[in-house]
This record gives C-alpha cells, sequence and structure tokens, in this order.
C-alpha cells in the first residue's frame, strides 16, 4: 500500500514537473493520489482536433502489479472507445496480460494521445464506429469531428 | 528506562514524500544505550562529539523517502518503486529488482515485472557488487540537516554527527533521568527540559520550546510599538523603531544649524520650509570639493618633495664630477651628504637618490674616459709621424752610401788587377815594391775606412 503510493507520487511528481505535450493532469482529490483527472487536447491532423477530452485515470492499491484503469468522460467517437457514459477505452498496454509493473503512467498516458490519433479498428469495442473507420473514412471523420464540437469544445 | 511518547508519534506518522523529515525513523531502546556507552569509553578523549556519543540513537533511513542529489542514473532506477534499487537483486533473465519490490511483485503473479517472462524466488540471485558499490555512491540529502551525504554513509552521520539529528536529552546521564529527545544541535547544553517561564504571555513551558514558542506561538509575542501604536513582534522591536512612521527624527541639515525635529512621517513637510534646504546641498558640495582639493594638495606636495629631493642629489652629482677624481672622492661619492640624509624620510628615498648619483657619475666617468682615449690617440700619431719619415730618410741614404762602397770597391779591385796582373811575379814573391804597394793600399784602406767613418756617422 505505502509503496504504491511511494510510486505513484514519484510518477505524478514527473508527469507535473515535465508534462506531454497536449496533456493536463490533476488529482480529483488532493489527499488521494490513486485517482488522476486528465484534461487532453485532440491530436492534430485526427477529427478529434480542437476538442478537449476530459478523462479519469484510477491506480489500483496494487499498482503497479495491477493496471491502472483509464475511461473518457467527455463523450468521443472513436472505435477503441465506448459511446456511452462509461467511455471505456480499450488499449493494448493496460490489459492485465499485457500490463508490465515496470511501465509507467507517462508511457499509458502517450499511447492513449496516439490511439487517438490512430484508433486500432481490429481491437474495436465500439463495433459501429469501427465498421465506418474501415469502409466509409469520411462519413467516420465528419461524425468524429461533429461529436467533437458538440461535447468536447 | 521507558520509551518516550514522541519518537512512537514519529514512527507512526505515515512517510510521505513532501515532508523529508519523515525519511528517518529513530529508536530509543535499552540495547542502544550500552552501546553508546562502550563508544563512549572508547572514544571519550577525541572529540566532543564522541563525548555525547551516549547520546546517540539508533536511525533507520527509509533509502525510498530521501531526496537525491542530481538526476540519479535511470539505470540504477527500480522498474518497480521508480527510485533508486534498495537491496537490489539479480533475475535469471537479467533484470534488476529492489529484493521488498520483486518479492511483491512474485506474490501477485510469477512473471518478471519487465518481460514477463516465468520467474522464482529460487532463480533470484543477489545483484553484482557492483551496482552496490554505485548505488552506495549515490548523493543523498539528509532529511534533517539537508546536507548531501553518499547514500552509504547516511545512516551513520544522523546517527553519530547530524546536527539536526535526534539524540537522548543530556539529562539523560545525570540524576534525574530526562527520558526525552532533543536535536545534537542542543544536546552539548544541560537537558532543557524544565519548565520555564514566557516573558511575554507567562505561560509556562519547556524551555526547549521557548525559542520557537516566542518567534510563532506566543499570544503575547506581539507588543504595541511605543511611537506609532502598531502591532509588532516582540523580537522584531529594533527593525521596527528603525523605520517606524512615527519615531522622532532630526531635519537633515541638523549639522549645519538646523533644529528641527519631527515625526518620521512629516519630516518631508519640514524638508520645503527649512531655512537650511538651499544653504545644505551648497555645504554638501562644499565639503566634498574641499576634500577633494586637500587630497590634491596632499598629492602635490608630496611630489613636490621628490623632485627637490631628485635635483639636489642631481645637483651634488654634477659637482663631485667637476672636481679631480680621486680615491678620497670615490669613497665619499659611495655616500650621499649627511645632510641631505636627514630630508629623507625612508630608506627607500635613501637608496634611490644614491643610486641617482652613483649612475651620474658614472656617465660622468665613460665620458671622460672617451676624450682621455681620443687625445691619447691624437697624440701618439703626431708623435709617431716626424719619426717614421726620417726612418725613410735614413733608409734611402744608406742605399746610396752603399752603392757607393759598391762602385770604390770595384774601381779598387780593378786597379789591384791592371798593377798586378803586368807583373804577377812580383806579386806573387812580394819584394820592395810590394811595400809601396802595400803603403798605397794603407792609404786606399784609410780613405776607405774614411769614407767608411762618414757612412757610419751620417746612419
Amino acid at each position: 500500500m505505502a509503496s504504491s503510493q511511494k510510486r505513484i507520487t514519484k510518477e505524478l511528481a514527473e508527469v507535473l514537473g515535465n508534462p506531454p505535450e497536449g496533456i493536463a493532469v490533476n488529482l480529483v482529490d488532493e489527499g488521494n493520489v490513486h485517482n488522476w483527472n486528465i484534461v487532453m487536447d485532440g491530436p492534430e491532423g485526427s477529427p478529434y482536433e480542437g476538442g478537449k477530452f476530459k478523462l479519469l485515470l484510477v491506480l489500483p492499491t496494487d499498482y503497479p502489479f495491477k493496471p491502472p484503469k483509464i475511461s473518457f468522460k467527455t463523450r468521443i467517437w472513436h472505435p477503441n472507445v465506448t459511446f456511452d457514459e462509461h467511455g471505456s477505452m480499450c488499449i493494448g498496454i493496460l490489459k492485465p496480460e499485457a500490463w508490465k509493473p515496470s511501465s509507467k503512467i507517462m508511457s499509458v498516458l502517450t499511447a492513449t494521445q496516439n490511439l487517438l490519433a490512430e484508433p486500432v479498428p481490429d481491437d474495436a469495442v465500439e463495433t459501429s464506429a469501427a465498421e465506418k473507420f474501415k469502409n466509409d473514412r469520411p462519413l467516420f471523420n465528419r461524425e468524429a469531428r461533429e461529436y467533437t464540437r458538440k461535447y468536447a469544445k | 528506562m521507558d520509551t518516550p511518547s514522541q519518537p512512537d508519534s514519529l514512527l507512526s506518522r505515515g512517510s510521505h514524500l513532501s515532508d523529508p523529515s519523515q525519511a528517518y525513523t529513530f529508536h530509543t531502546d535499552l540495547d542502544n544505550l550500552s552501546g553508546g556507552t562502550t563508544e563512549t569509553a572508547l572514544g571519550a578523549s577525541i572529540s566532543s562529539i564522541h563525548k555525547i556519543s551516549t547520546l546517540n540513537l539508533r536511525h533507520t533511513v527509509d533509502l525510498r523517502a530521501i531526496t537525491y542529489g542530481g538526476t540519479v542514473d535511470e539505470n540504477l532506477v527500480c522498474p518497480i518503486c521508480r527510485c533508486p534499487f534498495v537491496d537490489p537483486v539479480l533475475t535469471d533473465c537479467d533484470h534488476v529488482f529492489c529484493r521488498a519490490c520483486i518479492d511483491d511483485a512474485l506474490s501477485h503473479g510469477e512473471l518478471c515485472p519487465v518481460d514477463r517472462l516465468p520467474l522464482s524466488q529460487a532463480t533470484i540471485a543477489r545483484a553484482p557488487k557492483m551496482v552496490f558499490n554505485q548505488l552506495d555512491a549515490l548523493k543523498a540529502k539528509c532529511p534533517c540537516c539537508g546536507n548531501i551525504f553518499a547514500r552509504a554513509i547516511l545512516e551513520n552521520h544522523l546517527e553519530k554527527y547530524c546536527l539536526e539529528a535526534m539524540v537522548r536529552c543530556p539529562g539523560s546521564l545525570s540524576e534525574q533521568g530526562c527520558t526525552q529527545v532533543v536535536k545534537r544541535r542542543l544536546s552539548t547544553q544541560q537537558c532543557l527540559h524544565y519548565p520555564a517561564q514566557c516573558p511575554d504571555c507567562y505561560e509556562t513551558l519547556e524551555q526547549i520550546e521557548m525559542e520557537s514558542h516566542r518567534q510563532t506561538l506566543c499570544r503575547d509575542r506581539t507588543k504595541l510599538c511605543d511611537y506609532c501604536e502598531v502591532e509588532i513582534l516582540r523580537c522584531e522591536e529594533i527593525e521596527h523603531k528603525a523605520e517606524c512612521p512615527d519615531v522622532l527624527q532630526i531635519c537633515k541639515w541638523a549639522q549645519y544649524g538646523c533644529q528641527h525635529e519631527s515625526k518620521r512621517r512629516d519630516l518631508y513637510l519640514h524638508a520645503d520650509d527649512c531655512h537650511f534646504k538651499s544653504i545644505g546641498p551648497m555645504a554638501e558640495m562644499l565639503k566634498v570639493e574641499i576634500s577633494s582639493l586637500r587630497d590634491d594638495v596632499r598629492n602635490l606636495t608630496e611630489t613636490n618633495q621628490l623632485q627637490e629631493r631628485r635635483i639636489k642629489f642631481l645637483e651634488s652629482g654634477q659637482r663631485a664630477s667637476d672636481r679631480p677624481m680621486d680615491l678620497m672622492d670615490l669613497s665619499l661619492a659611495s655616500m650621499p651628504e649627511a645632510a641631505s640624509t636627514d630630508s629623507l624620510d625612508s630608506g627607500h628615498d635613501y637608496l634611490l637618490s644614491l643610486l641617482e648619483t652613483q649612475q651620474s657619475r658614472l656617465s660622468h666617468l665613460s665620458a671622460e674616459l672617451s676624450d682621455f682615449q681620443g687625445k691619447n690617440t691624437m697624440m701618439l700619431f703626431n708623435e709617431t709621424l716626424p719619426i717614421k719619415n726620417e726612418l725613410a730618410e735614413l733608409r734611402s741614404t744608406q742605399q746610396v752610401t752603399c752603392m757607393h762602397v759598391r762602385w770604390l770597391m770595384r774601381f779598387r779591385m780593378q786597379e789591384n788587377q791592371r798593377r798586378f796582373g803586368v807583373s804577377p811575379g812580383l806579386a806573387s814573391t812580394g819584394g820592395p815594391d810590394g811595400g809601396n804597394g802595400f803603403g798605397s793600399d794603407i792609404t786606399l784602406s784609410r780613405r776607405l775606412s774614411d769614407s767608411s767613418r762618414d757612412v757610419i756617422t751620417k746612419l
């Protein structure tokens, strides 16, 4: 418990001291280092450009032995994110069978940013979005831009 | 001896990174006291630090909570706790972790936390000595005094040397048997755990806390300023007085005669009406001017003195070179006149003037020497010239004489040949005529000898 807190504190200091471009981090509650609020800018050149997406990062008590959970609080039209109030995201490095305790939160955040720029339709959770992404890219981009304007402004 | 409550509270406090004071804990058990006593017996005479080593407590440093100086090499950071390794171990897949971290990780699943290869406790070995050495050399900040030390000696520093670290109160050695702890800084004094009264609020508290109490906690630590009636900290009274707007101050032209005196805040009003307001700046300016002039005069006097001295020595040097040079004069010259010595205020000047005199003398001497040389050369030339001429004349005369002699000799020989060639028998046998011939020979030789005598005298 204590050791996980120490590591989280260290990683928080690292992210706050040297934040990745387009990502802002703060704690949900100052007394609890396990829940992080993240605001991520939509990557340039993607249909999410110009949007500001709120995410919640939850670090389990046995972090780093168990992976953190990350979810979108802002609705987003994306093949790898459920288009509902949960906003659950599916990303490779956070799967329990792929998670490594040596992975850092910083790399989780940049991986999320990359996922926005380049969706992985073969690993989709929002199948209708994945279908459109694969078969009718212009339509998908138009819809994604529309939802970005609607929810992420 | 009972374990006091204070260390317990320190131990129980959660380890939070933002507060470095929790990076270490200390233990007040009886075993340590006996250990400390033997230490005292060994090193009591060495230093005062050792003298109070009976008071030392055992400190445990949480190496994950301390701050490190500079950036730590990423290769020395555990991938699990993200801190420099503590008791590092090596897996058979060549990864290094802290012992505690890998134990934790294995309890969650027998996989390597880096490459997810199967891993078991049995295949884990102590990390190479080199890793330990590198870790020991890491620059760690002391959680108490903030100084930087090698990580390996940090615990020893806290236990024996750090002035901010906690030690047993010196009172524990006396009859009262004080069980408190104090900072080592204060352990050279007596036990400060006795009740005392705060001079401000009359509250009774332990003497050891008095300083911090009076600075921050004391309710009556403030007092009203005697002049401006603003609340100030008692300990900052002097600083406040230097800038209090209600303190009486004299006019800034007071030294030129202004008698005015008013509160600091009203002084600017007086500045406009002050009778000295136009004189003051002028007086100030004149003062500066005069002092600079005085400096100039002093400088000029000094230069003047120096020049005078120089002239005097140059003159005396001139006089000396006018006089005929003899040994007495030279011996005198090596020493400037006694009269002028009085005026020399330093040995330095004396030597300088001595040098100048000698120099001028030397130049005189060399000039005279070259003069003499020129004169001598001319004289020699003039004298040898007529001698040379005479010599040449004599040589020619001698040659002429030689020719004469040779001519005469030949003439004489021819004469003789003619005479003896007619009667050679007479000449060979001799006779009365021979006497005649001999006599004529004598006259000839006499003549010859006369001419030769002439030649000799001429030569």
